[in-house]
């Protein structure tokens, strides 16, 4: 319906593009050695805080007992003291609000092993009208839990990697495309133990949800330099990283709403390492992989490149 | 009049018409199925529980078969039960899901799925029948409203052999105990209080008189499981430890005693490093000791032997079934009663013991704001689609289809999971966020394509048709990669990420096959309106 109403805004919409150009222009002038130097330092970095402060593992990987307790008068610490006297359970109480339903409610959190029936019978028997959700993991499911989510991360990972390397044939675009996914999912794991995000299968869901999206962008950028029809390699350059720049903000923003409205701390956690995870792809893609095909197209040692699909 | 034409002919394309079609039909999937909830939505319980030992697949199968009959018995509706093998390392998980189950229901279902030993039925200290011996009849049991307004029955048959055991024992004994056990606590040594001690002298049943004495639970238990009770009076945990090395136990149960008691025994085991498992029951709040020492021993009943049954019994006339009967306060505990044994009764007893080591409870209320959320944050997240398009376009002519392919494609989406009665829980619908936003990524390389030469002053070089063949390369691709790398989860791996993966696939595959060539087809069209 709009569509009359926008019809003066025509020319402007191509000057947006235009000025969209421009303000990307400085990576194109970028040199290529240090688009792909500058990425690496941030990958070597990221590696390093994984190496000494990775994620810890959320209840679902270690076990343990998360007890969820709604509709209760009591503050986190008064809970938990109350908790301790009667069960002689050391356990850990947060506090948690949601902003759009405005439930509120705490957390409490007890080492494996502890009886759940126990802590919520203790809490109901004081507070009558708490509503109680118990949430227990033993640690043997969690080794189980731990397993299945690497096993599900390495087997996505090489389908991944195989897929791009049959679409290419070379191995240098493919080499890199596999490189920055997994720099994406180091960086993105480097941030959740900075930011106290804990491994959960939620979260390992994003990291892979993650591979989707390093994927699209790459492949995008491979193949728009590549299978270039504009002037100059510049050009081509220039063009695919004012689509990606769209991409990334689009679905930047679109998280980032989502992170705001959600109060599920599954749907937050997701959220959050995706918008790191893009953050990363974004340089791994436009800079490091850009940085990488700029070299690879002006040097002797290129392969005779040969595409296939498309006419 | 030429404008109007090419809007018909758009919608005539195929690509559009294929969206349309597939649009209409997922809303009336939507409408018409309703959508179905995984529990960490929709609320209710989710239990994964594993064998004690290692078990084959054929084992596995039969104990779901039970499993599902005893659930189904105990009756909760929506029981998703599901298994998984690991080849490699032999082991079984049991994933059973029940939707919309109160707190204290989900209690008694992992206790129902925990408690999958073995079935005894021992009358006056002789154990007569086991699970297998046991046969119950579809439906047969209810109230018994001749005896009284809250009597009910459970109707069983016997194997021969433990029929003629039963008529051994139990002939002519009407209103004597009859005792079922799932699981006793075998070759234990059981420490309680006076007051426990002193109940258990009780559990006598209503003999009729001249029928003589029934011997007293302690004495049953201990004939028919070496269970050896043992009133608590201030011995110290040495003692007690000694005590049940000394008789061969394998296993000290402190019912009711202080709990500091219940640390000095367990440090005293494990100070001596002896092969005992200690454990400690106290009576909850409100709870009757009757009730208290059952659930101790695991004991359902004592059920009492109905007056028939025991003429029947001495008459030799056993072809009509037995019956165990009770009274009950009200009229539903009476009918929960009966159908909590009759369950029990039927499904019989499991090879292995399951133990329970995954348990996820959901009130459905909380389950409601949970969906409550879920939809305000995807309409929040549409919006910001739409808008931050629009920022980079400055066209609402692409910003709205692009936002509204967007929103075509989670109805098709949630319209095939309706069709194939999909659960939706959190992975899944996270598969739809990453569908979705890997949908917008590639409606903005065809917008790009499509805006392609016009901007930048890159000359023309392609023609719409080969930049659109390019933009599908590219979505092919990262469509491919996607499916692919999603599908080893589907097929190695069948967890709790399991919904992840079958909705990006989904996903991804309606944006490849339908909402992105339709998209294609209607920007071709609003941009060539310029």
């Amino acid at each position: 319906m709009g569509t009359k109403k926008q019809k003066t805004n025509k020319k402007p919409s191509g000057k947006v593009l235009e000025t969209k150009r421009k303000r990307l222009l400085f990576l194109a002038k970028m040199e290529p050695r240090k688009m792909i130097l500058y990425p690496l330092v941030v990958f070597l970095l990221a590696a390093l805080i994984l190496a000494f402060h990775p994620p810890e593992k959320g209840i679902d990987l270690k076990g343990g007992v998360v007890i969820t307790v709604y509709h209760v008068s009591a503050s986190p610490s008064e809970l938990k003291n109350y908790v301790k006297e009667k069960t002689g359970i050391n356990v850990r109480a947060e506090e948690f609000k949601d902003p759009v339903t405005g439930l509120s409610g705490i957390r409490l959190y007890a080492p494996a092993g502890s009886d759940p029936d126990k802590l919520s019978d203790v809490i109901k028997s004081k507070y009558k009208d708490a509503d109680i959700t118990p949430r227990v993991v033993d640690p043997t499911f969690g080794k189980i839990a731990q397993r299945q989510g690497i096993k599900a991360i390495l087997y996505a990972f090489l389908g991944m990697a195989v897929v791009v390397f049959l679409f290419f044939r070379d191995p240098v675009p493919s080499g890199t495309i596999i490189f920055s996914a997994f720099s994406d999912m180091v960086i993105a794991l480097a941030m959740m133990g900075v930011l106290g995000i804990e491994l959960t299968t939620a979260t390992i869901a994003a990291l892979l949800m993650l591979i989707g999206y390093t994927v699209d962008s790459n492949i995008l950028l491979t193949t728009r330099l590549l299978r270039r029809k504009e002037d100059t390699v510049e050009d081509a350059y220039l063009s695919a990283v004012s689509t990606g720049f769209t991409m990334s903000t689009t679905t930047l923003g679109a998280l980032i709403i989502l992170w705001l409205v959600s109060t599920s701390e599954v749907i937050d956690n997701i959220t959050i390492v995706l918008i790191f995870g893009l953050l990363a792809d974004f340089m791994n893609t436009w800079i490091f992989n850009a940085g990488v095909l700029r070299w690879y197209i002006a040097s002797p040692f290129k392969f005779t490149i040969k595409l296939r699909g498309g006419k | 009049m030429a404008r109007k034409k090419g809007v018909k002919a758009l919608i005539l394309n195929w690509r559009v018409l294929l969206l349309i079609l597939f649009l209409i039909g997922s809303i009336a999937s939507i409408s018409t199925r309703g959508l179905t909830y995984g529990i960490d939505i929709g609320g209710g319980v989710a239990l994964v529980a594993e064998p004690e030992k290692s078990v084959s697949k054929d084992t596995l199968n039969g104990i779901i078969t039970s499993l599902q009959n005893r659930l189904n018995t105990f009756g909760v509706k929506d029981i998703t039960i599901e298994a998984q093998h690991d080849p490699e390392t032999g082991r079984s998980l049991i994933v059973v899901k029940i939707a919309n189950v109160t707190l204290d229901e989900a209690k008694q279902i992992k206790d129902l799925i925990e408690s999958q030993g073995v079935l005894y039925l021992e009358f006056n200290g002789v154990v007569f029948a086991t699970g297998t011996d046991v046969t119950v009849h579809s439906s047969n049991y209810g109230l018994n409203l001749r005896k009284c307004s809250t009597c009910w029955y459970v109707g069983f048959d016997l194997s021969g052999r433990a029929k003629e055991r039963f008529k051994e024992i139990a002939a002519g004994k009407a209103g004597w105990p009859v005792d079922i056990y799932l699981d006793p606590p075998v070759n234990s040594l059981l420490v309680v209080s006076p007051r426990v001690y002193n109940e258990m002298q009780d559990f006598l049943g209503e003999p009729e008189p001249g029928t003589g004495t029934p011997k007293p639970l302690v004495q049953r238990i201990s004939e028919a499981f070496n269970i050896t009770v043992v009133e608590y009076s201030n011995q110290t945990a040495e003692d007690i430890v000694e005590n049940a090395t000394a008789l061969g136990k394998d296993k000290i149960i402190l019912a009711d005693v202080p709990e500091e008691l219940y640390s000095e025994v367990k440090e005293s085991v494990l100070s001596r490093d002896l092969e005992l498992r200690v454990s400690h029951y106290t009576p909850q709040q409100g709870e009757d000791l009757k009730d208290f020492v059952k659930r101790t021993l695991n004991l359902y009943g004592p059920y009492v032997l109905s007056k028939d049954t025991a003429t029947d019994l001495l008459k030799g006339n056993t072809e009509t079934g037995f019956q165990l009967t009770g009274i009950a306060p009200t009229k539903e505990e009476a009918l929960q009663e009966a159908r909590k044994i009759y369950s029990v009764l039927r499904s019989g007893s499991l090879t292995v013991k399951l133990h329970v080591v995954n348990e996820e409870y959901i009130s459905p209320t909380l389950g409601a704001s949970f969906k409550k959320q879920a939809a305000i944050a995807g309409i929040g997240a549409l919006i910001a689609v739409l808008l931050i398009v629009y920022f980079h376009y400055r066209r609402w002519k692409i910003a709205i289809p692009v936002a509204s392919t967007s929103l075509f494609e989670v109805i098709i989406i949630l319209g095939i999971a309706a069709l194939i009665r999909w659960n939706l829980d959190l992975p899944s619908i996270a598969g739809i966020i990453a569908a979705i936003g890997t949908g917008v990524d590639q409606q903005v390389v065809i917008t790009d394509e499509l805006l392609g030469g016009t901007a930048g002053g890159v000359t023309r070089r392609m023609s719409t048709l080969r930049r659109m063949a390019r933009a599908f390369f590219v979505i092919f691709a990262s469509a491919t990669t996607t499916i692919v790398a999603m599908s080893f989860l589907l097929v190695y791996f069948v967890g709790t990420l399991k919904g992840f993966a079958v909705t990006t696939i989904l996903g991804v595959l309606i944006g490849v096959l339908i909402t992105r060539p339709a998209y294609a087809e209607i920007a071709k069209y609003l941009l060539s309106l310029e």
